[in-house]
């Protein structure tokens, strides 16, 4: 007997970028939004003021696009944005001027997405134009969009 | 004797190098600083260095050099001992010591340092008796009887130098001689050689105790002595015949107690002694450093025992004695701030070494005036220690030195029958008023008062390290509840009638704070300090109320204290068992408000008042007060409460001599007071679980609160009894809130708690129903979820990835409810999951933290389950999580991340992963499926009967997760830790299957044992010679030479060789390093002979070679052949140590 509430066939059309979560729900590694940054939670703790004071959560997250470090202190009744993430793999088709192409599902192709800065980028470069084959993992949330791994593609 | 050639270069090279030592860091270069030290260490390995060093200290005036000569004698004169001349070591020490008292301006580290040399030929040369003390202790008091203050001091050095060399091989220096020898050095010293020193000390303590007036360069010279004879009296006798293991185990022990040797009785057991410590107390007490240490020498000699005491009433006397002395110092003293922990340690020390009947010997009077004076201690310990929490002092001596005086009470009251009934009941009340006292706010209390009467208050921030006052204090908190225990009259109602005032007042408190909110709406301006003061002396109520009534002992059912049993037991006659009932069942009510409210069981009204405490906060929480409430007050209670209700709840009559009607009236099985309380339990577990969510510790006792209610069958029948409870287990499973924004951990605990109730007895029917309900969801949403044909697409929306994380810790969390009688079905229901988690495997391998806690699920399940399942369910098991493996090597070899923490999430994959091998493996040595499996192992070599072993799986598993570590991933010393842990094992349990592994498997374990072995710390590098001995006794069991096996143990050989003979390891070590030795040894013969040959054949020098050779040649002498047969590996293990301290440090001479 299916649960009426869940409704999982839904598309995500017009779905809001985040959605709010109580502080003391959120979860080490999981994602929270911090200084209006996504970010991934590396460290939660909780202090309090005085003994009998309420809990105070401490989270230290780091962007998931740019790497930098933010850091941010609330009552943990409070609610915090969690941005909706999506990694996707894709089949990377051809590189031009900076700019991957890659192969969605439905065999269209996007042409829209940069090759990333450093290391993965170079060996994204170097791969490619060695001839083989590979799969980039693509992140998305809050509207931006970033290559964030590679891989070869399984025989 | 050899002319110094080149003494002055050498000289001058030495000083400069000092000079760049010594510079400030931003003078020179690291490289610089490199040199320097290389200078000096190469100089200190340099041969036969003594006449040049001898030279330098005639001549060099800087300090730094000296002090490096100094070592470099000592060094060589250990090294070289064997090839040197008895009387040129002999004109060493006297020209050393001379040296030594004809420049009394010698920096003291450069003194110490000769001194030390000489303490450690003198150690050094009692093993072939070359040397003797005799003449060293003549000399000594000769210096002593000069009366010239500098020289007494050398006096000192020389005796401190020499004890602390023979006292202990901790703080001996390292002159790679075995413990053997250091602990029988020791024994000789203890007799004879100590004794004279505590002679030659107490003379000077006599001497000085004498004088009127000291002058500060005097005084100077009494407090060495003083700290001398601390250290004789600190002296850790070594019993006869005690084994080298134990030496090292016996030395590790802190806080000596004194257990002199018979030869010591006349000594030590002269009254004349203990009075010249009380006196030379006395005369410096005022001096903070030097009464730390006469008060320990007094705490020294109040811990003796040991066969020093030819018999008990040598023992009374003796404690007579001290008793006498002890009150005589404190009594009309106003006690430093100082003397304070070393009183305390006199007092615990003869409690707790002297025996009971000891202790009762003592005259009446003398006995009741030792436990006033204590009575009186511990109060006034308690309020400065109160004192110094509030000025936040950094040294709490005050906080020590209660602490010890409550242990003490712990320890005189726990056996309190030895001594006349009731002695201790006055005592025990005064001692538990100051201590309620001073956690009480004014005006019952002093809470926050300094000595001037200011109440301080601030409020400080707090974080989640910092432990819990429950558990911070509970040593003080066990002491305290003991002593009420004794004085239950008095303290039962004592507390109860605190607790209940301070009930009534934080509800009217929370009644104004109401009215006021409702009247102004602005919760700013309510003053919290009445209501703060309020919640810390409920705190501390309710903490001294639960160590009273329960115990929380590991493991065993708690039983209620006989004391309290006792005491509820003997007012029964005057209680009325239906008020008692009506006092409980209304916790809303005031309890002076109920009719005859006194003649209720008191025992059951202190827990009705902490209840009281309960309803007051779940009405406030009703009446959104919250924010106003105290979380840790809520903490306390669902403390307490699962703490009684572990002792109390359905107390079983069969478990106590004598029963209280009234506690098994209302507690007991089938009563109507046992369900009623269980339901109002239950239904403050709910509401907790509800408003205070946000509140993770508190959160986490309320769930472990749950947890007791059903983890016990008796307690869970009555559980499942409640309608709350299905309303809870329907609330979790439809994932609505506010139960699903409780935090990951308290999730699990509840989740767990659900399962275990699912196990109390109910009818078929209601079972089915309750598993329809509680576990059922879980699976349904799950699979309708997954089995959705766009999962694929909508496997990344936030609902779903929240479900799945969801089920993925509630899976966890039936794991953890794995008990024996459950496992069956436990199993079945996670195996199907667990074949869907491989799915998910795939697909979320983009989302570490995902795959992380499918790894994890399977890490607990493993953990929890594999050691009661059987050969096929077993099998089952292995092959699953053997499939998790080649997923997430798939999805992850030659996988690259650049974000930050992609190091950190494979660490936290791969450390699970091997976690996850390690619970398969233990599989191996626990297992409890059944009694058939656990006796195989003695017909067979175990794994070597079944198809499949766990061996075959882990290796399988080994071999997909090596490829993935790293270096780098090593560095994480826990992963490091695990990973050679594993390998270990492995090799230990299954060297069979080594041979057989795959080559590149083979390489890399190989290559993983070296690094092991050579470039980690010494705990990986005894784990990995330890895995040598068992591979090296599998390839001389198959007899195949040229496998790769054999072969690779032929280059072992060289590398546990090299390590013993020719590098500096730590002791420790050479056990483990000689095991693996000896079995390769058997195996390679004719390599090790090859090994000996080329090391003689590097020989230049013809005495050196002659006792190497020899040295190899006893090496091997009892165990000619080799053979692997324990006893001659037994003396092979026992030669080796001499090999060791005999040439150990010759090989190392440049």
């Amino acid at each position: 007997m299916a649960d009426p509430d869940l409704d999982f066939t839904s598309g995500d059309a017009g779905a809001s970028t985040t959605f709010p979560m109580q502080c003391s729900a959120l979860r080490k590694n999981g994602f929270v939004v911090l200084k209006g940054r996504p970010c991934k939670i590396v460290e939660m703790s909780t202090s309090k003021t005085g003994k009998h004071g309420h809990a105070k959560v401490h989270l230290v997250g780091i962007d998931i696009f740019s790497n930098k470090k933010y850091e941010d202190i609330c009552p943990s009744t409070h609610n915090m944005d969690v941005p909706n993430t999506k990694r996707n793999d894709y089949q990377v088709v051809d590189i031009s001027e900076g700019f991957l192409s890659l192969m969605m599902d439905n065999g269209d192709v996007r042409e829209d997405l940069r090759v990333p800065e450093g290391d993965l980028g170079k060996e994204i470069e170097s791969k490619f134009a060695a001839g083989e084959e590979m799969l980039v993992t693509v992140l998305s949330a809050m509207g931006e969009e970033s290559a964030v791994a590679v891989k070869p593609m399984t025989k | 004797m050899m002319a110094a050639v080149g003494a002055p270069e050498v000289i001058s090279q030495l000083e400069s190098a000092a000079k760049v030592l010594m510079a400030p860091p931003s003078m020179v270069s690291t490289e610089q600083r490199q040199h320097a030290e290389h200078i000096f260490l190469s100089f200190r390995k340099s041969k036969s260095p003594f006449a040049i060093c001898k030279h330098i200290l005639e001549t060099s005036k800087v300090d730094y050099v000296l002090f490096q000569a100094a070592t470099a004698i000592m060094e060589a004169v250990v090294r070289e001992w064997i090839l040197l001349e008895k009387n040129s070591i002999e004109s060493l020490r006297t020209f050393l010591l001379t040296y030594v008292l004809q420049r009394p301006n010698l920096q003291k580290y450069v003194r110490e340092q000769i001194l030390l040399a000489v303490a450690v030929i003198v150690k050094r040369g009692s093993l072939d008796k070359s040397i003797n003390c005799k003449s060293i202790f003549h000399e000594v008091s000769q210096l002593i009887s000069s009366g010239n203050p500098t020289v007494q001091t050398l006096a000192c050095s020389i005796l401190t130098a020499l004890l602390s060399e023979f006292s202990s091989s901790s703080k001996t220096s390292n002159i790679g001689l075995s413990m053997e020898f250091h602990g029988s050095c020791k024994r000789i010293f203890q007799e004879d050689d100590l004794r004279q020193i505590f002679m030659l000390t107490m003379e000077v303590l006599q001497e000085f105790s004498r004088r009127e007036n000291l002058n500060a360069q005097m005084s100077c010279v009494f407090q060495r002595y003083l700290a001398l004879a601390n250290q004789v009296l600190s002296w850790n006798f070594l019993p006869p015949n005690l084994g080298r293991h134990y030496i090292a185990m016996f030395e590790a022990t802190q806080n000596v107690m004194l257990k002199p040797t018979e030869s010591w009785r006349e000594t030590l057991l002269d009254h004349r002694v203990m009075d010249l410590f009380f006196t030379v107390h006395r005369k410096i007490r005022e001096d903070s450093d030097m009464a730390q240490d006469s008060l320990q020498c007094l705490a020294q000699l109040a811990s003796m025992h040991g066969p020093i005491f030819p018999d008990e009433s040598a023992q009374v006397t003796y404690l007579a004695h001290l008793v006498e002395g002890l009150l005589n110092m404190i009594n009309g003293i106003e006690i430093e701030d100082s003397e304070a922990v070393g009183i305390s340690n006199i007092i615990s020390n003869l409690i707790s070494t002297f025996p009971r009947s000891v202790l009762t010997a003592l005259p009446n009077e003398l006995f009741a005036s030792f436990i006033n004076c204590l009575t009186l201690l511990t109060c006034s310990f308690g309020r400065s220690a109160a004192l110094e929490e509030v000025l936040d002092k950094d040294d709490m001596v005050y906080m020590e030195a209660y602490d010890k005086l409550l242990e003490s009470w712990l320890t005189l009251v726990q056996e309190d029958e030895h001594f006349p009934r009731g002695c201790f009941v006055q005592p025990a009340v005064q001692v538990f008023n100051s201590y309620i006292q001073c956690h009480l706010a004014a005006p019952d209390g002093t809470r926050n008062l300094t000595a001037n009467g200011v109440a301080s208050h601030e409020e400080e921030e707090i974080n989640e390290l910092q432990e819990d006052d429950r558990e911070l204090f509970s040593d003080q908190l066990a002491s305290i509840g003991m002593l009420g225990r004794i004085a239950a009259d008095h303290c039962i109602p004592l507390l109860t009638g605190l607790l209940e005032d301070r009930v009534t007042r934080l509800h009217g408190q929370l009644q104004r704070h109401q009215q006021h909110l409702m009247a102004s709406a602005d919760p700013g301006t309510v003053e919290r300090k009445v209501l703060d003061d309020l919640y810390e002396d409920i705190h501390w109520l309710i903490l001294v109320s639960g160590y009273l009534l329960a115990d929380d002992p590991q493991g065993e059912t708690p039983l209620i204290p006989s004391e309290v049993m006792e005491y509820s037991i003997k007012h029964s006659t005057e209680v009325d068992i239906n008020t008692t009932l009506q006092l409980l069942g209304s916790p809303g009510e005031k309890a002076t408000s109920i009719p005859g409210c006194n003649r209720t069981d008191s025992v059951i009204r202190l827990l009705s008042a902490v209840l009281r405490t309960s309803e007051v906060e779940s009405r406030a929480t009703r009446a959104s007060l919250t924010e106003l409430l105290s979380p840790q007050m809520g903490k306390d209670i669902v403390w307490f409460l699962r703490r009684w209700a572990k002792t109390y709840l359905l107390v079983d009559e069969k478990l106590y001599g004598q029963i209280s009607m009234p506690l098994s009236t209302a507690f007991g099985a089938d009563t109507e007071g046992a369900q009623w309380i269980v339901g109002y339990l239950l239904e403050k577990v709910i509401n907790n679980l509800s408003v205070w969510s946000s509140e993770p510790e508190l959160a986490n006792d309320t769930v472990e609160l749950l947890v007791t209610l059903v983890e016990k069958r008796e307690r869970a029948n009555i559980v499942v009894q409640c309608e709350n409870w299905w309303n809870l287990a329907k609330q979790f499973a439809s994932r609505s809130p506010p139960l699903h924004m409780l935090s990951s951990t308290v999730q699990r605990t509840l989740m767990k708690a659900l399962v275990l109730g699912g196990f109390a007895h109910m009818d078929s029917d209601t079972k089915q129903q309750y598993w329809a309900e509680v576990l059922h969801p879980l699976q349904q949403r799950f699979l309708n979820l997954i089995n959705q044909e766009n999962f694929a697409q909508i496997c990344q929306e936030e609902a779903v990835k929240q479900e799945i994380v969801a089920t993925l810790e509630a899976l966890c969390g039936i794991a953890e409810a794995t008990q024996i009688d459950n496992v069956a079905s436990l199993f079945s229901f996670l195996m199907d999951f667990l074949s869907s988690c491989i799915g998910l495997m795939e697909v979320y391998r983009n989302s570490p933290e995902t795959v992380n806690l499918i790894i994890e699920v399977f890490v607990e399940v493993a953990h929890k389950q594999i050691c009661y399942l059987g050969e096929t369910k077993s099998m089952k098991l292995y092959e699953v999580c053997l499939t998790l493996l080649q997923v997430y090597s798939k999805n992850n070899l030659g996988r690259k991340r650049l974000d930050v923490a992609a190091e950190e999430d494979q660490y936290q994959d791969l450390l699970l992963i091997m976690e996850l091998l390690t619970n398969l493996l233990s599989k191996e040595f626990i297992d409890f499926s059944d009694t058939d499996e656990v006796f195989r192992g003695q017909e067979q070599s175990s794994g070597a009967g079944r198809a499949v072993s766990a061996a075959d799986v882990v290796l399988y598993g080994v071999n997909i997760v090596l490829p993935l570590m790293s270096q780098d991933l090593l560095k994480f010393p826990s992963l490091c830790n695990q990973y050679y842990k594993l390998i270990t094992f492995i090799c230990e349990i299954f060297p069979e299957k080594i041979p057989q592994l795959p080559e590149e498997l083979f390489k890399s374990l190989m290559c993983s044992l070296e690094l092991g072995m050579t470039s980690m710390s010494s705990e990986i590098s005894q784990l990995c010679l330890e895995a040598l001995s068992p591979l090296a006794e599998q390839c001389a069991k198959t007899q195949e030479k040229d496998t790769p096996l054999f072969i690779a143990t032929r280059h072992f050989l060289k590398l546990v060789f090299d390590m013993l003979v020719l590098q500096k390891h730590n002791t420790e070590m050479t056990v483990a390093a000689g095991e693996a030795l000896y079995t390769l040894v058997c195996l390679h013969q004719v390599e090790y002979l090859e090994l000996v040959e080329t090391l003689l054949s590097n020989q230049r020098d013809a005495v050196i070679y002659q006792r190497l050779a020899d040295a190899f040649n006893s090496l091997t002498a009892s165990s000619t052949p080799p053979t692997m047969d324990r006893k001659q590996k037994v003396a092979f293990l026992k030669s080796l140590e001499e090999f060791v301290a005999n040439v150990g440090g010759l090989l190392c001479v440049k």
